[in-house]
């Protein structure tokens, strides 16, 4: 069989090829935007009917009080809504610079977080790397679900086993410090003491749980680098500050970099409920001082203010934050 | 063969000697609890509860447990998080699923719109006084509708979603299924674990939420456990008309507050190796995503 | 009936256009091979036919019906992914049968449907395992089960063998050939691998940047590609391509290089062609090795020869550019060591204008 070398095209006519022809009445060469989007629409509109729940739920119920938000600059009242009440600017905002207590919960606020930082951000890493020395498997995994649990306990019943072990007269705390002949501290109403107290127990809870991320870190380093060294006769202690703490250094500093993001979030559920007016001096931040005066107190529109000005702080603190982390690791936090 | 220099069996040692104390400072509250539920309230306000229960009796457990507003809150909280994790997935499930799908129109929109509640929220004001305004104040279906979407869930299964292999939404397609048939025989049974852990995520998030049931409920019939508890904890410990009618009785405030804190963390211990199994894949799926 | 008919079809993402007009006719019952490098755009062919993807110009028409903007699920045809999209969820037999649950058939319609084809592949003892208990050419097969099961009008396949290790891709080849002749279904196969192509294909489209280079059976392209691609693309080795001058010589053309001659065919592209540059084309099977020194030799400097057994692979270089040379070994070996050259019919030598790297016209290898 011979056949020309060129050949690219079809065959003669064929039943087909007939068969196409008669066709040709329909022949449509790109269809207009309009019939791309009807087709679309025809093929895929179940698509969006999976995604119309999901968005109206956030138009309803994250969008709209973003909207309601504009109360902050209202004289708001309940009987005129949040449309018919008046304009008054900034009023509010002036207000709350010129008060004591928002910028007394303002201060809190930074001081909690930043002692939050300075002592719960290295633990979980200092967890993590000691958790990865250990050879013993069953101890390890005994170790890791016994301190990854008081991640799961809510705040209420955290803040109920600190009022128990603190109580001046029946607390264990007290009672340990009665063996060594100190008096009774009435804990959670000392200003000096609630801090610790807070900070403290936001390690204890939640130190084990964080320490998951720098584990998973940790699992990919490549086994190889372990080999090497110790080949090289590098001791333990070595390897964990010259190949483990190195290698988990980018999640350590996206960590971090997410956490200064989120500096404004303090857990205000557990100083609602570990607080009382004794100890506002030192525990009231601005979360728990929009709730006293807002939903409490009933000035909505001045706690509406004080929570835009959070919202936009700590919006502006993680923006930046997901861009400097973008900019360091080339991956987003979302 | 002995690999291992004596220096780094020190080191050894020493990081399991100072991980044990860690994980026995974790441990020794959780006892401490359990065991001032079970000692009679006259120990328990003297101070003599250590380690082991003192004068061992489950008087605080009858009182509770006698408690008609202990169980209407637990029911509750039943009722709260079963709700509530249905109504998420219902939710989260779909929409994530369509927020994978490229050829969604405006998709990097819609993604943003999701996004955006997770950086931005209004606050607790204006997010309270839209419940009240929606009529969703004091209302079971309240609580359960109200905090049903979560930017994060979405963002964790959509990220999960896009990792499936195209080509198993194609065979499917190309078998004539349609996209609720596509979600539903195909990519739901593949995302089991993420499904789950979503599904844990929204568990514990009910089973321990408290700040907006007590802000959005008044009626004590709707309350769950945890505002029930706080409750007790947080204003029978300052009623010292309670505090000190109780003195000298079988069980005191202390044992009391113990053992309710006890009750409630039961289910919690009861679904704790789920828990452990797939939070922490969640928390690494979620976080860090190109 | 069912024929398979592109007409100019195009693919564009925007202003980039990746598919440039292609033009093809499958006929019913035919085994179609697309084969070409990767990012050739046969694989967005297929998915195009397959109605995974947008058709941005041009004409699809499967069994005379146009179907541009039909749901895939409407075209009747089936496909066999690269990966097999296998539900690890579902056993073997579910698998199987997937299709025809969404598409509401009968139990019983389904059980006898499972069972033939279950049958047919030899699946029979595995119908209740899950894929992950299966073997890489085990799942391959499930794959074509979900496909055959829907009797669909055309088969589609990308790249079903990619995954499978050396061994079990030449057994499952030849499985898929043997289906083929069974079902004597209309076929369009896309691989990157031109022994799956030359194998499997009734014809191949090669396929290169886009568009169509050549199409015609395995044979006619191997003897007789239209350009320097195809000529490069299949067989294996490869076509040597040789840079050349044509000179007049006593017995008609003569391509010059390096000093040295090779005699050409008489076709009437080279009757007026002296000066014109060329490529030419020597299959490594075509020629004839020597170890004498002969003045009609072509000389080549040897590296290395290989030796496979019954044949051995001579790599040598000429022009500077690696010349290789496939042989028997059979009474042969005591000429392999001392290779000086080799030689060729003039018939045997493809011929392509240097500047087009088209095979010039008139020169055709008989099978």
């Amino acid at each position: 069989m011979t056949s020309d070398p060129n050949f690219t095209g079809a065959a003669g006519p064929s039943t087909e090829e007939l068969i196409f022809d008669a066709t040709e009445a329909q022949r449509r060469r790109r269809p207009s935007r309009i019939e791309r989007v009807g087709d679309h629409l025809k093929r895929e509109w179940q698509l969006y009917v999976m995604l119309i729940p999901t968005i109206l739920w956030l138009a309803i119920f994250l969008y709209k009080p973003m909207y309601g938000l504009q109360i902050a600059f209202k004289d708001y009242s309940v009987f005129r809504g949040v449309e018919g009440s008046p304009w008054i600017g900034f009023e509010h905002f002036q207000t709350l610079f010129g008060n004591d207590q928002f910028l007394r919960a303002l201060k809190n606020t930074i001081v909690i977080s930043f002692y939050g930082l300075i002592f719960g951000f290295p633990m979980p890493i200092l967890l993590a790397l000691m958790f990865n020395e250990i050879l013993k498997q069953t101890f390890k995994k005994t170790a890791q679900t016994i301190v990854y649990l008081p991640h799961f306990v809510s705040s209420v019943i955290i803040a109920g086993i600190v009022i128990t072990a603190f109580s001046p007269s029946a607390g264990i705390v007290n009672t340990m410090l009665g063996w060594l002949g100190i008096e009774p501290i009435y804990f959670l109403t000392k200003p000096e003491w609630f801090r610790p107290i807070f900070v403290g127990t936001g390690i204890w809870q939640e130190a084990g749980f964080q320490s998951i991320v720098y584990l998973a870190a940790i699992a990919g380093i490549s086994p190889t680098l372990y080999e090497s060294a110790v080949v090289d006769g590098a001791s333990r202690w070595q390897m964990m500050w010259k190949i483990t703490l190195p290698s988990i250094l980018p999640t350590i500093i996206i960590m971090l970099i997410i956490r200064i993001g989120n500096m404004l979030e303090v857990s205000f559920e557990m100083i609602i409920l570990l607080y009382q007016p004794a100890t506002y001096e030192t525990a009231d931040v601005v979360n728990t001082f929009i709730y006293r005066q807002g939903i409490q107190g009933g000035q909505y529109d001045l706690a509406a203010a004080a929570g835009l000005f959070n919202a936009v702080v700590a919006f502006v603190l993680v923006m930046t934050a997901n861009a400097i982390s973008k900019r360091y690791s080339r991956t987003s936090l979302w | 063969m002995n690999l291992y220099s004596r220096g780094d069996k020190l080191f050894v040692i020493l990081n399991m000697v100072l991980i044990g104390l860690f994980t026995l400072s974790t441990l020794y509250p959780f006892i401490y609890i359990a065991s001032l539920s079970m000692s009679t309230g006259f120990e328990a306000r003297s101070g003599n509860v250590i380690l082991t229960p003192v004068g061992f009796t489950l008087e605080a457990y009858k009182q509770v447990l006698s408690e008609p507003l202990f169980w209407s809150s637990y029911k509750n909280t039943f009722i709260y998080t079963i709700g509530g994790t249905l109504m998420s997935l219902a939710f989260i499930i779909p929409g994530a699923y369509a927020l994978s799908k490229p050829q969604l129109y405006g998709r990097r929109f819609w993604n943003l719109v999701v996004a955006f509640t997770m950086w931005f929220n209004a606050g607790l004001i204006p997010f309270f006084l839209n419940m009240r305004d929606l009529g969703l104040l004091d209302s079971y279906f309240g609580i359960i509708i109200g905090f049903a979407v979560n930017g994060f869930n979405i963002i964790l299964l959509r990220n999960f979603f896009e990792g499936i292999p195209k080509s198993f939404e194609e065979a499917a397609r190309m078998d004539g299924a349609n996209e609720f048939q596509v979600l539903w025989k195909v990519y739901v049974p593949l995302s089991k674990p993420a499904i789950a852990t979503v599904a844990l995520f929204c568990i514990v998030s009910r089973w321990n939420g408290f700040f907006w049931a007590m802000v959005l409920l008044q009626d004590e019939e709707k309350i769950p456990l945890q505002v029930y508890l706080r409750k007790v904890i947080v204003e029978l410990s300052d009623d010292e008309e309670f505090a000190t009618t109780l003195l000298t009785a079988a069980y005191s405030v202390e044992t009391v507050t113990a053992a309710i804190i006890v009750c409630s963390i039961i289910p919690i211990l009861l679904i704790y190796p789920f828990l452990q199994k797939y939070f922490s894949k969640g928390i690494l799926l979620g976080g860090v995503k190109e | 009936m069912a024929g398979v008919h592109l007409n100019g079809i195009v693919k564009a993402y925007g202003a980039l256009q990746v598919v440039h007009g292609i033009d093809l006719e499958v006929r019913e019952k035919e085994f179609v091979v697309l084969v070409g490098p990767s990012g050739c755009g046969k694989s967005t062919t297929l998915r195009m036919i397959a109605g995974l993807e947008e058709i941005s110009d041009g004409d699809l028409t499967i069994d005379g019906r146009l179907v541009n903007r039909v749901a895939p699920k409407d075209r009747d045809v089936a496909m066999v992914f690269q990966n097999y999209a296998l539900y690890p969820h579902l056993n073997v037999a579910d698998n199987i049968a997937f299709g025809l649950r969404i598409r509401k058939e009968s139990k019983e319609k389904i059980a006898s449907s499972v069972e033939e084809v279950g049958g047919i592949l030899g699946l029979t003892p595995y119908l209740e395992r899950r894929p992950a208990d299966l073997s890489g050419g085990q799942r391959q097969r499930v794959a074509m089960g979900r496909a055959i099961v829907r009797r669909p009008k055309v088969f589609l396949f990308d790249e079903p063998l990619s995954n499978l290790d050396a061994k079990l891709r030449t057994q499952m080849r030849a499985e898929i050939k043997r289906l083929h002749k069974r079902l004597g279904a209309t076929s369009i196969y896309v691989t990157h691998d031109q022994v799956e192509a030359m194998t499997l294909a009734d014809r191949i489209v090669v396929m290169h940047d886009g568009r169509i280079e050549q199409i015609g059976s395995p044979m006619e392209l191997f003897l007789n590609p239209a350009n320097t691609f195809v000529a490069g693309f299949l067989g294996s080795p490869p076509m040597n391509m040789v840079k050349a001058i044509v000179v007049a010589g006593d017995q008609g053309p003569v391509a010059e290089f390096d000093g040295q001659r090779v005699q050409l065919q008489h076709i009437p592209a080279l009757t007026n062609a002296v000066g014109q540059e060329v490529i030419l084309g020597i299959r490594p099977e075509f020629v004839s090795v020597s170890n004498q020194s002969d003045p009609n030799l072509i000389n080549l400097d040897v590296d290395l020869v290989e030796t496979l057994g019954s044949e051995a692979l001579i790599h040598a270089s000429l022009q500077g550019d690696p010349f290789v040379i496939r042989t028997n070994t059979v009474g042969q070996m005591n000429i392999l060591d001392g290779i000086k050259g080799f030689t060729i019919e003039p018939h045997l030598v493809k011929v392509f204008d240097a500047r087009t790297g088209n095979a010039l016209p008139g020169q055709v290898l008989e099978q």
